[in-house]
């Protein structure tokens, strides 16, 4: 995968990476700001489907976490979700007639940049949840052995959880571009179809894997027992 | 044989030993799911979206074996 490089002082900058989420970020913005509109006791069509869309959220986050909790965190697992799905689902678009310097529009997510980037953004907002609502108590519940082991497995899953999720989203949307483009070029022009058919799920389903995820390492973050 | 050959070579086993596990584990869950699914059919709506995701998490090995060996065939970084 080449991506269209530009040099800031020590900084690399995948530029091609950087249109595409802004192009994601720009739809979600100018989607949220219409549909938030006339806003009225009786819905019109688009606003049926945002709170039917934020039920949704509603749900996860009360059946994973908790009705008073959860309801606290929607925010960053609501725009985590639209935002991996609308950058997932514009790899499914011809990007590719857009000429550009070098390499090609994809999805903003096939970049390992992109997704460890959530990942962190993940990984400090759970920790400062659960610092936030058990103080110290997080890492430490009390000083027996027992304890001081899961401290270190906590400092270890700190590595592998960011890790994991950077990694399952990113290789995810990559292989599914690699094998499109596998199938257009060993069979016939019409095989693909299928083939993106399949990544269009595979957009929902690991937007929805994400999401999950970091709502189960919110709740175990700040859920009193665990 | 040349080292990046070698790297080929390693490159096809990876990818084949990540699939056996990934196969498991979705075989595994259908396995899962129909069971459910004829004990209590009217749950399966409900199911189908877990299954999905825990499908998911398991082609996500899968994954990991495809990115070692794209790494390994020089195709990434």
């Amino acid at each position: 995968m080449e991506h269209w490089v530009v040099q800031i002082g020590n900084i690399t900058v995948n530029m091609d990476t950087l249109i595409t989420m802004w192009a994601a970020m720009l739809f979600l913005i100018v989607f949220a700001f219409i549909s938030t509109r006339n806003l009225s006791i009786i819905p019109n069509k688009l606003q049926a489907v945002c709170e039917s869309v934020l039920g949704f959220f509603w749900d996860l986050t009360d059946s994973m976490i908790g009705k008073d909790e959860g309801r606290k965190h929607i925010p960053l697992v609501a725009s985590l979700f639209l935002f991996i799905v609308t950058a997932n689902l514009m790899g499914q678009l011809p990007l590719r007639l857009i000429e550009i310097k070098h390499g090609e529009l994809a999805s903003p997510t096939n970049d390992i940049n992109m997704t460890a980037a959530m990942a962190i953004i993940v990984l400090i907002y759970y920790v400062g949840a659960g610092l936030k609502k058990k103080k110290f108590k997080f890492f430490l519940h009390s000083f027996n052995p027992i304890d001081i082991i899961v401290f270190f497995v906590e400092i270890l899953e700190m590595f592998t959880r960011p890790l994991t999720l950077a990694l399952r989203l990113f290789g995810n949307i990559m292989a599914g571009e690699i094998f499109i483009g596998a199938m257009l070029g060993i069979t016939a022009y019409f095989l693909p179809i299928p083939v993106m058919f399949f990544e269009v799920l595979v957009a929902f389903i690991q937007a929805l894997v994400f999401t999950m995820l970091t709502t189960v390492y919110i709740s175990s973050a700040v859920q009193e027992e665990h | 044989m040349a080292v990046g050959e070698l790297a080929q070579f390693g490159a096809g086993i990876a990818i084949g030993f990540g699939a056996i596990g990934a196969g498991l584990g979705i075989g595994l869950a259908t396995k899962g799911l129909m069971e459910g699914i004829s004990r209590q059919p009217e749950i399966a709506g409900k199911a189908i979206g877990y299954f999905l995701v825990g499908a998911a998490l398991a082609e996500a090995c899968a994954i990991y074996a495809f990115i070692i060996a794209l790494k390994l065939s020089g195709m990434i970084g």
